[in-house]
């Protein structure tokens, strides 16, 4: 029995190890093969390189603008999920405290559109873009990310305040503080553990987002990593050894990202889940 | 001022920012997407001919669109089979692991955190270079294949770097579904001779069963609108063969013939079958926890 057991677990582990060989393969592919020169690439894709050259990545940070599309998209994201975070709480506290119809029929509103696939609205909103003239604007894009944002944030916040005692507030109420006083001193730190969660959501969905930009942003100073990325793998489209360096490159800042939060992002998926 | 009023009014003031960016890139593009839709609207000239349904009638015999609409059903369907099973069987096996739980799960959740275009890249290099190495040099003949060039194997392609990317996330969520079953009852189990097939499909399935319809509809919603992935691997080619319902739409709008009013009228042909899908599940799920 114990035998039988000890073999199951090798059997186990070692499909297991095998599976994620194949899972992890074609990012390793692409490392292992970014180091090498197209010459080098071309004559034997699963030789390790001889040379550990950086010449590829000196040639792609130059050519796709490595260090201003990063940048372009660190102040996409952290604008849009600023916005979206301060934006949600603010209303989602209000939604929850006050007990009318109208704050009913205001959270219906916002939650109704959680339905609305992008696609589907995509030529319109474009239009809107157009005659707000926002095109190639990080700062504009934000914005809209935070409408797009907003539904989903002000429902968790809506939710979690549920759960958060009205006694604090009316006590600082009676002590005369205002509403604004009360949101910022007591209700935001409050807020925390769901404000973390909607936040590393977030990043992740904007920093990866790339149907919006490629449609809204042409100018290529103002572009993002992954359209910079997407405009090298078209022009040098037989050039492997450079377009691995980019997609490496243009991986690294998220594999970062997920190495340090990924407690909470893993927290994340499966608690949604849970909720659900 | 009676108090209620004092209250809407404040209410108002705290929902206005997030209101005012909801609506204005949200709710108006829905709203007014429904009227171009009824439009001949082609972004260069300044009136748009109202034509009523007539962009409807159209996409009836669009017989592109019907095939991108096939070719996407087909997608989602074999995607809900595969990923959903696979992630269910790594989430089962790595659940049970005593030792390297974490790391695998990690790992197996990666690619879910790259962006597919990236991830797509990464895959059309496999497909298109490193897998004719393998048949050339390995002797692994059966990858010989034209991956991208054929549209039998481009499909197949397609599933393998979708569920690459997906699995993880589904996975992570039959895992906290899986740690909610109490560990007792498998034992008790198994004490009275239960074999672990039977205490998995008589004790743990009918347990996590909330968590696999969360993971169908969540696969159901979001790859219905596949764009990253076929954009990057495929470009929707050979041809169109691959083409999806959000390429169909994006390629009439902002490739080539920008025929707006026609593109918004497809879109709206997508929303309604999503909501309808939506709809669906909303009531299949109440009618499941009625159920329980």
């Amino acid at each position: 029995m114990k035998k039988k057991k000890q073999v199951n677990n090798i059997i186990v582990y070692t499909s297991l190890s095998l599976l994620l060989l194949f899972w992890l393969f074609p990012i390793l592919m692409a490392l292992m093969n970014s180091f090498k020169s197209n010459s080098e690439l071309l004559s034997n894709v699963m030789a390790l390189p001889t040379t550990f050259k950086l010449d590829n990545y000196h040639r792609t940070i130059e050519k796709m603008h490595y260090l201003r599309s990063f940048f372009n998209t660190v102040l996409l994201s952290s604008l849009s999920v600023g916005m979206m975070i301060i934006f949600s709480a603010m209303a989602g506290w209000r939604l929850c405290r006050t007990k009318t119809k109208l704050s009913q029929i205001i959270f219906a509103l916002f939650v109704f559109s959680m339905l609305i696939p992008f696609s589907s609205i995509m030529i319109p909103l474009y239009k809107v873009i157009l005659a707000l003239h926002i095109k190639n604007s990080l700062i504009g894009l934000s914005f809209v990310y935070a409408g797009f944002g907003v539904s989903m944030a002000i429902f968790l916040y809506h939710g979690f305040i549920k759960g958060i005692p009205f006694e604090l507030e009316e006590a600082a109420s009676i002590d005369g503080c205002g509403k604004i006083t009360i949101f910022l001193k007591i209700i935001l730190p409050m807020l925390k553990p769901v404000t973390v969660a909607i936040a590393i959501s977030n990043v992740l969905w904007v920093w990866n987002d790339f149907l919006l930009p490629l449609i809204t942003l042409s100018n290529n100073k103002k572009y993002s990593l992954l359209l910079s990325t997407n405009i090298l793998f078209g022009q040098y489209s037989s050039d492997w050894s450079a377009i691995l360096s980019a997609l490496i490159l243009s991986a690294i800042p998220v594999i970062i990202f997920y190495a340090i939060f990924q407690k909470q992002i893993l927290k994340g998926i499966g608690d949604g889940a849970v909720k659900g | 001022m009676t108090k209620k009023r004092r209250e809407n009014i404040s209410l108002l003031l705290f929902v206005a920012p997030a209101f005012i960016v909801y609506f204005i890139f949200k709710l108006y593009p829905t709203f007014s997407g429904i009227y171009y839709s009824m439009t001949a609207w082609n972004g260069l000239s300044k009136n748009k001919q109202f034509i009523g349904l007539a962009n409807f009638v159209e996409i009836f015999s669009d017989a592109n669109f019907w095939k991108s609409m096939l070719f996407t059903s087909k997608y989602v369907i074999v995607m809900l089979v595969v990923a959903n099973i696979i992630a269910l069987c790594l989430a089962v096996a790595i659940e049970s692991r005593s030792k390297a739980r974490g790391i695998f799960r990690t790992l197996f959740c990666m690619p879910n955190m790259i962006s597919m275009i990236i991830g797509g890249y990464m895959w059309n290099f496999i497909f298109t270079k490193v897998l004719y190495y393998l048949a050339d040099h390995w002797g692994m003949t059966f990858l010989d294949k034209s991956w991208i060039g054929d549209p039998k194997y481009a499909f197949l392609a397609i599933i393998i770097v979708s569920s690459w990317g997906i699995v993880g996330y589904l996975m992570i969520i039959y895992m906290a579904a899986l740690q909610g079953v109490p560990i007792h009852l498998i034992e008790s189990a198994s004490l009275d001779g239960a074999t672990s097939w039977q205490s998995f499909r008589k004790i743990t399935f009918p347990m996590i069963r909330h968590s696999l319809t969360i993971c169908i509809f969540w696969t159901l919603n979001s790859m219905f609108q596949v764009f990253d992935v076929i954009y990057s691997l495929t470009g929707g080619g050979p041809g169109r063969a691959t083409q999806s319902v959000a390429i169909n739409i994006y390629e009439e709008a902002f490739t080539g013939n920008i025929r707006y009013g026609y593109a918004t009228a497809k879109s709206m042909v997508l929303f309604l079958i999503v909501l309808m899908i939506t709809v669906i599940q909303i009531s299949v799920m109440k009618r499941k926890e009625q159920e329980l």
